[in-house]
């Protein structure tokens, strides 16, 4: 009898709100908090010191960051995560918006055609920055290849030694891996809309463009919200793409955040100096998020 | 057709000599296992278990030899060993990691300032290398500056080899530009690649972000210049001056005889801009003779080795990759690390590997010299001589922190990528790099 | 209108198409091309004119590769499976429940997104060390959740807030608990969602390398990546067509997977909505 109440007693505040909800998110905060926590309070520490690999270094407060400032090679890769990061993911999204609009569609093939799109995202970063390394290099390039076959140029283009071509040419080769991403996201989102809304659209006389602008859009802006959050997360905290292909070169014209701040934490031993470059990603990264989160409570 | 013949017959030789190499090992090793008694040099503590991390091989052979002797080792001392191999960059975090732990492998096997970075870390092994280095010949100079922590004042690291790299040229295109001979000094070297160029055979010299192939010639330049990144010392920045500016120079114009997109070139581009016939001269390891002999046997006929020519210092001043293995204090079973390392570089046991290697390591001990590897083609020799002829990172100050944070922030290649593809003045490009170095080394 | 469904599709398609699949045909082509053909500034890059299977065979036969196949996939799968199921609970209570400290949650899962591998893996591998949980596949299953976690949530939170509170609270007032409307009626409706957030995941840890290269030493754990980098990779010598069939023949299943998942969750929620 007694166990029969206190079952009862708990299935009924299992009911509530107040106690179901810490319930539920508690698997994914606790792997969360012992993965993730410590880890990062750790390293938000390490930027603080001076440490070395082999030595604990002491506290030296905002020595790092000062030095940091004064780095032009570090400017440098500020200046170059941030136009990495814009510029790609703006592409990102409008491209992969628009395939995500076309493939939406029933035609023949399109099965295939959603999961073959789906290939720069699957294959191993590693693997896929090696193909991109001799779509790219400067004598076997089958761009330059053909390029002089057709007569355009005489000389191959210079892709990854020149500091301009090199940021444009990870800016495409990223863009080429997030594509998919956005696609598959949107796919999904655009699934997800009511087709009586569209229905009613195209009744009232929208024209495809309008019904897209006044009824598919704004039902897809949380999702767009969030998908570009996050990718603007993964693109500023590149690593593979720009390691693989330039390893920073050429003159440090390729630098992200996390390549330099590993660089000088592994290769080059400064720990503390590599843990202050990557966490200079979280206040920027911060105002980010901050400014989605309050786009998205709009929108929500 | 003949020259896939020809190799074909310098590869059974090799195999044949291989085999007899091991044989021969075979039978030692049984002799002392029939006796029933194997004396270790150092009492291998009860149930001893050793992790070892190494570099994967160049070559496949490494790998099999080295797992051979590891093999042996167990059976004679009962002391298992797991062996991880990771690509060779990647020995770096993972090392790195070991030492801020506490835990990890027993045994590393690291590259460059690797033991310098922790020497507290690591396990005193004065005993076992001037025991190796009584036995065997003694150690090469630049294998002792590895090895041996002034921090300390003692051994922190047992010397293992450098994998040399050299001038890479192909010998008709030489000949066809009027050099009978390879050149020894700058001014040849420059002279014949222009030569090279203008029969549109551009050379080649990786200025990207090569770890390797990039470092190694734009020291080498610098060095034989008498140009330095900083003083004995270790504190005094003496990259900005007339040395550095003369070799810049020259670099400038050595720069005008290279195939288009050296500024992107990373490690592996060499090679294969050198098998296509893309380039005539390059500097690099043995690898690229390696691959022509196993895919384009013409051009390993045609290709030639030559080591880095004397500058204007009057001495030789290559630098080439180098590894030692250390072991971290935190091993439960200091002895038996050392008696592994100690057996892995006892002739019965080196020999074969080193052959096996077929050139790509070069020991750090100067009795390996004789090894019939080096001389049975003489294409191979150069490789064996560089060790002698290299300097260290971070000449002229102590290898340490310092100098491992300005290779991998690849300071001094900047600064010749800066000059030769940026269009940069000598002095500026040196003032750059000053700064950075004024940076690392505050 | 026919004419119009080129202009408007087929052509874009197929533009897309091209610039996302280049670079496999490069890779497919690596993979069957001889080395003396690949390395070659006349020949035809477009084209092999002596095909081989010999990269393909060295990868299966000299080469641990299954292996590494085999612990890629166990790891991606337990990764996703546990990381799917910890986010949909997390994001149904953030989306569907109100509680006190849920705003404050919602933000704390998110940030833990910003923190980048690269250099964060030095503190934890201190953590798993005194977890003793080195060199052990299935603890790779737990890391890989600390960024897949936030993003599933995310993503499902997105999900979850597009379906109408109608259904909910006509099923509350029909007596149901409200573990219930979870898994009976919001559940199905979420599986479009469900999906992404597995083919997000999956890729995901798929795609790890730097976590599953420091944190395995025995061979027998590498996965694919680290065992293609680490076995093809000697010095300077790139054994490049072991390495793009190694590539190409881990993807083929992947997709395989992917090519059935698109088409329910295709008609996943249209259906489920209409009721």
């Amino acid at each position: 009898m007694r166990a029969g109440s206190l079952f009862r007693g708990f299935s009924e505040r299992l009911d509530r709100s107040r106690w179901l909800g810490p319930l539920l998110t508690s698997p994914a905060l606790l792997l969360l908090a012992i993965f993730l926590a410590y880890p990062l309070f750790l390293g938000v520490w390490l930027g603080f010191t001076n440490a070395k690999i082999g030595w604990p270094g002491r506290w030296i407060g905002l020595e790092n960051y000062r030095l940091l400032f004064s780095d032009p090679v570090f400017r440098i890769t500020a200046f170059n995560t941030v136009l990495y990061t814009g510029v790609t993911v703006v592409f990102k999204l409008t491209l992969g918006l628009t395939l995500a609009l076309l493939l939406n569609q029933r035609f023949p093939g399109y099965r295939l055609a959603r999961s073959l799109m789906l290939l720069p995202w699957i294959v191993p970063t590693v693997l896929s920055a090696i193909a991109w390394w001799w779509i790219l290099d400067p004598q076997f390039s089958f761009i330059n290849w053909s390029l002089e076959r057709l007569g355009l140029i005489d000389q191959g283009i210079n892709f990854l030694g020149d500091e301009w071509l090199a940021r444009a040419s990870l800016i495409v080769a990223n863009i080429w891996r997030g594509i998919p991403f956005f696609a598959i996201g949107f796919l999904a989102g655009l699934q997800a809309i009511p087709k009586e809304l569209l229905e009613a659209a195209r009744v009232d006389g929208a024209s495809p463009w309008q019904t897209f602008w006044h009824v598919t859009w704004p039902l897809l802006l949380p999702l767009t919200t969030i998908l570009t959050t996050f990718s603007t997360i993964w693109t500023f905290t590149d690593f593979q793409l720009v390691w693989v292909i330039t390893r920073g070169g050429p003159a440090n014209a390729t630098h992200l955040f996390v390549t330099l701040a590993y660089q000088r934490a592994i290769p080059g031993g400064a720990l503390g100096e590599g843990a202050a470059i990557a966490a200079f990603t979280l206040p920027l990264l911060l105002l980010l998020s901050w400014a989605a989160l309050r786009a998205l409570r709009r929108q929500l | 057709m003949k020259g896939k013949k020809v190799d074909r017959r310098t590869f059974i030789k090799l195999g044949a000599s291989l085999a007899g190499a091991s044989a021969a090992n075979r039978f030692i090793g049984a002799r002392a296992q029939g006796s029933g008694q194997y004396e270790p040099r150092f009492p291998i503590e009860k149930g001893a278990r050793l992790r070892l991390l190494r570099w994967s091989g160049f070559v496949k052979s490494d790998e099999e030899y080295w797992n051979a002797n590891t093999r042996r080792f167990t059976k004679l001392t009962g002391v298992p060993v797991d062996i991880e191999y990771i690509t060779w960059e990647d020995v770096r975090p993972k090392a790195a990691l070991a030492a801020n732990l506490g835990a990890g492998p027993d045994i590393v096997m690291g590259w460059y300032d690797d033991p310098h970075l922790y020497p507290q870390r690591l396990l005193d092994v004065s005993d076992l290398a001037e025991y190796l280095g009584n036995k065997y010949g003694g150690w090469y100079d630049v294998a002792r500056i590895y090895g041996y922590s002034d921090v300390v004042g003692h051994w922190i690291a047992i010397p293992v080899g450098a994998p040399v790299a050299a001038l890479v040229y192909r010998q008709s295109w030489a000949q066809e530009a009027g050099f009978d001979t390879f050149p020894t000094d700058l001014d040849g070297l420059l002279k014949l690649s222009q030569a090279l160029k203008k029969n549109g055979h551009p050379t080649g010299f990786a200025l990207g972000h090569a770890v390797g192939d990039g470092n190694v010639w734009v020291h080498w330049l610098l060095w034989s210049f008498g140009g330095k990144q900083v003083e004995a010392d270790g504190k005094t920045i003496a990259i900005n001056r007339q040395e550095t500016w003369n070799a810049l120079e020259y670099a400038k114009e050595l720069y005008q005889t290279m195939v288009s997109g050296v500024a992107s070139w990373l490690d592996s581009n060499n090679n294969r801009a050198f098998l296509s016939g893309a380039i005539s001269l390059t500097g690099n390891g043995i690898s690229i003779y390696y691959a022509a002999k196993r895919d384009f046997p013409e051009i390993a006929k045609d290709l030639n080795h030559a080591n880095f020519p004397v500058g204007p210092v009057g001495r030789p001043t290559e630098f080439h990759l180098f590894t030692e293995a250390f072991i971290f204090k935190y091993t439960r079973y200091p002895n038996a690390a050392k008696e592994y390392l100690r057996f892995m570089l006892e002739k019965d046991q080196a020999a074969p590997w080193v052959e096996a290697m077929n050139g790509y390591v070069t020991p750090a001990l100067k009795a390996y010299r004789d090894l019939p590897v080096w001389t049975r083609d003489p294409k191979v020799t150069p490789y064996r001589d560089g060790i002698a002829r290299m300097l260290y990172n971070g000449y002229a100050g102590p290898p340490g922190p310092k100098a491992a944070a300005a290779l991998s922030e690849f300071v001094v290649l900047d600064m010749f990528a800066d000059a030769c593809v940026r269009g940069m003045s000598p002095k500026a490009a040196a003032k750059r790099a000053e700064d950075r170095l004024r940076r690392i080394y505050s | 209108m026919r004419r119009s469904r080129w202009f408007t599709l087929y052509i874009p398609v197929i533009l897309f198409l091209v610039f996302l699949l280049f670079p496999f045909y490069w890779m497919v082509l690596t993979s069957i091309k001889p080395n003396n053909e690949l390395v070659s500034t006349t020949a035809n890059p477009f084209w092999v004119r002596h095909p081989t299977f010999s990269h393909i065979l060295y990868l299966l036969r000299e080469t641990s590769y299954p292996r590494w196949f085999w612990n890629t996939m166990a790891v991606a799968a337990g990764a996703t499976v546990v990381s799917v199921v910890a986010s949909y609970l997390a994001a149904f209570a953030i989306a569907r429940l109100r509680f006190r400290g849920s705003e404050g949650l919602s933000l704390g899962i998110y940030l833990a997104y910003l923190v980048p591998p690269a250099i964060l893996f030095i503190p934890l591998a201190d953590i798993l060390l005194k977890l003793r949980m080195f060199d052990r596949l299935w603890s790779l299953v737990l890391v890989y959740t600390t960024f897949l976690i936030p993003f599933c949530t995310w993503l499902l939170i997105g999900y979850l807030k597009n379906i109408p509170v109608e259904l909910e609270e006509a099923a509350r007032i029909d007596g149901a608990s409200r573990l219930q409307v979870m898994t009976q009626i919001i559940l199905p409706l979420s599986v479009p969602g469900i999906i992404s957030a597995t083919i997000f995941a999956f890729t995901l840890s798929w795609n790890e390398y730097l976590y599953a290269l420091v944190f395995m030493s025995s061979p027998e754990n590498k996965t694919v990546p680290v065992g293609l980098t680490t076995e093809l990779i000697r010095g300077d010598l790139y054994q490049w067509g072991p390495l793009m069939a190694g590539a190409l023949l881990g993807t083929l299943p992947v997709v395989a997977i992917y090519f059935f998942f698109v088409e329910y969750y295709v008609s996943g929620l249209a259906g489920a909505l209409k009721e």
